[in-house]
């Protein structure tokens, strides 16, 4: 089996990994459990942030709008006073690090893989102020302790997450029935309905309707935010009777009796088992593991332990794991940039993210450049990771990734600023060689190329080096 | 108000089309021709941009997303204030819009909408090319398709040799590039090595390093090339932020601010095209427009029609082309949208083959697969 696998299903081998003698078991047995973050600076909670971005929002909206309505320059002053009160600049960066220390150090990997996959698939894109307070926490805690359930629990809760219903709009969606719908003579908003189909479960290939649309919609109203004075938008998640569309409704030809909140559960029930949903979500994962364009034989596999585990995620995976070993020599994937970031942190030890003393934040300056490092690489490589441009998440299409300009950013990366994240002690050419050895069949090829700069530990040097082999065919896809 | 059905449309050019006629070209023109499409992603809320403001149904039923100062247009149409140089170049005949149209898909999904806008097929994710890709390539105009964005749209894949220019903050040596070339061996290595190739013959002034958040410099380099005679004859921005479910707004909100980024845009390649301005043409394309009513949270759902927005040297007159379609109740898209009765495929068609100096009718059998798209270059464009 060829060392690719590891970047495969991976991140690759760090300097001090070797390879396992059975590579897929090595894989298949991470994925039982939920690795603990490792981060060891601070994780704050989905809660605390909520109340944070709720500062920000009630600060700025209802504070200093109104304090500086007639003085634009005093008022920009003072939000800026704000972002560094609440944080708005900081815990972005800070999410990205705890992401990054994961893939980089976790002992199940192949874990981590999974985790990045689903928060794409539910994919929360750049929306208000989601990315600096919401999205980072919504993957810890909705995402993540979702991945040893069932598809279904996953779907649930992420549904009636503060995070999705914020994205999707579903707190501004009335039953027009509804007593507060009639009061105020307001109706449904489509959005979140509409990307429950579509992106979260049965896909376009089910043929719904515009109407099963807008009855999905009433089933979900009532599912909102509890709106207050001080909190406004960033209360949590309840039910609102008084927003729910009464009457029975039919989604997909399936009947939903009039039962108020009880109704979104089993709607859910219903569509996280469709067949057509689980052929589905069984492609995007053999697409992000496999290769772009899977075929049934790919497939098929997958459905099966989906249908004989009941949607159990940990068995889901396990398949798409073993249908990932199987095609893993015959197959070609393209890793996009976070991806392939993370794999030369892992591979080459480089000194990413900033350690957790320096990341630590004060709140009474603006973050500095070390502390936007990571968040800056990631979007100048175009792979930003909580700020998808729209719902349906980043692509897994190599077409999608390659581009002139998308290129020379690796290029800028792998020859610019890679070699001021050498760590001091790796400078030498020997420690190049002993990485390529651990995770490239073809390691001597690859040696050779950058042979010339043997006796080079220059940045000039590393970066002449590091621009070539991070760009190589083998490395940038498998 | 006299903003009823009217037929002049439909009648006139599918004749024109059916019986085989078609206007000389001048082939002899020299002058490079440039087609710029602006992408505007997230639905585009045609009725916003151009509102009827000779329906006083469309105030009933967005009490909450009244526009004021509204530019006029004419009698049945106004303009959103924020598309200031497009009523600047309407007093020119540089100004025109197409409108009630789209391309054929009532899906409302806002990705399979997408895609169908940039392949022109009918079917989702079915084709891999793009119609403007495809296009280039019936014309055999080969590697002078420029793309404003990061990755290349799907709408100008097709062709081999595309650029785009979103610069990197800083220089890059594109000799390491030299090093490897050779590394990229077979068919699943073809995609990489044939950008490579596209890297290695990027004029120099596309090498420079500057703020790609910065969409001025953006067009303004866009602007340089499209002037060039040997430069690009394509350019494809993209803007995303239509979708306005929530605080759609009137004069100013969420949607005005798409329209003004759209408003900048134009704005720059005017200034910076000079003359060649008069031989380009710049079009939006959208998936779809928004529903005629505001919804729950002071927005407006998926639609079906929208408008497209056009301006540049080679369009024929200042005008709202359009067939309109109404906004009764029963004139409506499945009750609640504005009907779309132009396929925007055949605006798109027509404008290919005014700028790829093409027969029309051999552009719509190699690009769109024969679909019945009727010959708009007379009514729409100079010829």
């Amino acid at each position: 089996m060829s060392l690719n696998f590891y970047r495969r299903v991976a991140f690759g081998l760090s300097p001090n990994e070797k390879p396992d003698k059975d590579p897929l078991n090595w894989a298949i047995n991470q994925l039982d459990t939920i690795p603990d973050l490792l981060w060891p600076g601070t994780i704050p909670t989905e809660k605390d942030l909520r109340k944070k971005y709720g500062e920000w929002v009630y600060g700025d909206r209802e504070v200093l709008r109104k304090k500086f309505k007639n003085d634009k320059h005093a008022y920009r002053k003072a939000k800026d006073e704000l972002r560094i009160k609440t944080g708005e600049r900081y815990f972005e960066l800070n999410e990205h690090a705890i992401r990054h220390f994961q893939t980089k150090y976790s002992k199940q990997p192949v874990f981590e893989r999974f985790w990045l996959f689903w928060g794409n698939h539910f994919a929360i894109s750049e929306k208000d102020f989601l990315a600096e307070f919401s999205t980072g926490p919504y993957q810890r805690e909705i995402i993540r302790p979702n991945m040893v359930k069932t598809f279904e629990e996953m779907v649930q809760s992420v549904t009636t997450s503060w995070c999705m219903i914020h994205h999707l709009d579903n707190s501004e969606s009335f039953g027009p029935n509804s007593k507060k719908g009639m009061e105020w003579g307001e109706t449904i908003n489509e959005n979140h309905a509409r990307e429950l189909l579509e992106l979260h479960t049965v896909s376009p290939n089910a043929g719904y309707t515009q109407e099963d649309v807008i009855q999905l919609a009433y089933i979900m109203t009532g599912w909102s935010h509890k709106w207050d004075r001080k909190n406004l938008e960033t209360g949590d998640i309840w039910f609102d009777q008084e927003m729910h569309q009464k009457g029975d409704k039919i989604v997909l030809g399936v009947k939903y009796k009039n039962d108020a909140k009880r109704e979104l559960a089993k709607v859910i029930h219903d569509l996280a088992t469709h067949p057509i949903c689980i052929k589905f979500v069984s492609t995007k994962l053999c697409r992000h593991f496999i290769t772009d364009e899977p075929t049934e034989e790919m497939i098929d596999p997958v459905i099966e332990a989906w249908n004989k585990s009941n949607g159990s995620l940990i068995e889901i995976h396990k398949a798409v794991i073993t249908q990932a070993y199987k095609y893993n020599e015959i197959t070609h994937k393209f890793h996009p940039p976070e991806i392939w970031l993370m794999q030369l942190s892992r591979m080459f030890d480089l000194n990413i993210p900033l350690s957790f003393e320096k990341m630590n934040y004060t709140f009474k300056s603006k973050p500095n450049n070390r502390q936007r490092q990571l968040s800056w690489i990631l979007r100048e490589i175009g792979h930003s990771p909580y700020r998808a441009k729209q719902p349906n998440g980043w692509s897994d299409l190599e077409v999608d990734w390659v581009s002139p300009e998308l290129l020379l950013r690796r290029f800028w990366f792998a020859s610019v600023e890679l070699p001021m994240l050498v760590k001091s002690g790796n400078r030498s050419h020997n420690f190049i060689l002993a990485c390529l050895k651990n995770n490239f069949e073809d390691h001597e090829n690859m040696a050779s190329l950058i042979e010339n700069f043997r006796f080079g530990t220059s940045d000039y040097d590393l970066g002449q080096k590091y621009g070539v082999i991070c760009n190589l065919p083998g490395v940038l896809k498998i | 108000m006299n903003c009823t059905r009217r037929n002049f449309l439909i009648g006139g050019s599918t004749t024109l089309f059916l019986s085989g006629y078609f206007p000389k070209i001048s082939f002899a023109s020299m002058q490079k021709k440039n087609l710029i499409i602006i992408s505007l992603r997230g639905g585009m809320d045609g009725l916003t941009a151009v509102p009827v403001i000779g329906d006083k149904r469309l105030k009933k039923l967005r009490k909450k997303l009244i526009l004021e100062d509204v530019l006029n247009l004419n009698s049945d149409f106004g303009l959103h204030p924020k598309l200031e140089i497009f009523h600047k170049l309407w007093q020119k005949n540089q100004a025109a819009f197409v409108h009630a149209t789209n391309i054929p898909y009532t899906g409302r999904s806002h990705f399979d909408g997408q895609n169908l806008m940039e392949t022109g097929a009918h079917i989702p994710y079915k084709e891999k090319t793009g119609w403007l890709g495809r296009g280039l390539l019936a014309s055999n105009i080969i590697g002078k398709g420029l793309a404003i964005s990061l990755p290349m749209p799907l709408l100008l894949r097709g062709v081999p040799q595309n650029n785009n220019f979103f610069p990197s903050p800083d220089f890059v040596e594109t000799k390491l590039i030299d090093q490897i070339y050779n590394e990229f061996k077979g068919e699943h290595n073809e995609l990489i090595k044939s950008t490579l190739d596209t890297i290695r013959q990027r004029p120099l002034s596309m090498q420079i390093a500057t703020d790609s958040d910065d969409r001025k410099k953006l067009a303004l380099e866009a602007a340089k090339q499209l002037k060039d005679q040997s430069g690009p004859r394509v350019a494809v921005f993209d803007l995303d932020g239509f979708d306005t479910h929530a605080a759609q707004g009137g004069v100013d909100g969420a949607h005005a601010d798409e329209l003004e980024e759209v408003n900048k845009i134009v704005t720059i390649l005017h200034e910076n095209l000079g003359q060649a301005f008069d031989n380009t043409l710049i079009l939006t394309l959208t998936e779809f427009g928004r529903t005629i009513k505001q919804n729950g949270g002071y927005g407006t759902e998926h639609g079906y029609g929208s408008a497209i927005l056009m301006a540049g040297g080679l369009l024929k007159k200042s005008q709202v082309y359009t067939d309109w379609p109404g906004l009764k109740k029963k004139e409506l898209f499945e009750g609640r949208d504005l009907n779309s009765t132009i396929d925007s495929r055949a605006v798109y068609n027509s404008a290919m083959s005014i700028c790829f100096n093409q027969d029309p009718e051999f552009l719509r059998k190699k690009v769109f697969w024969g679909d019945e798209l009727p010959d708009l270059s007379q009514e729409l464009f100079k010829i």
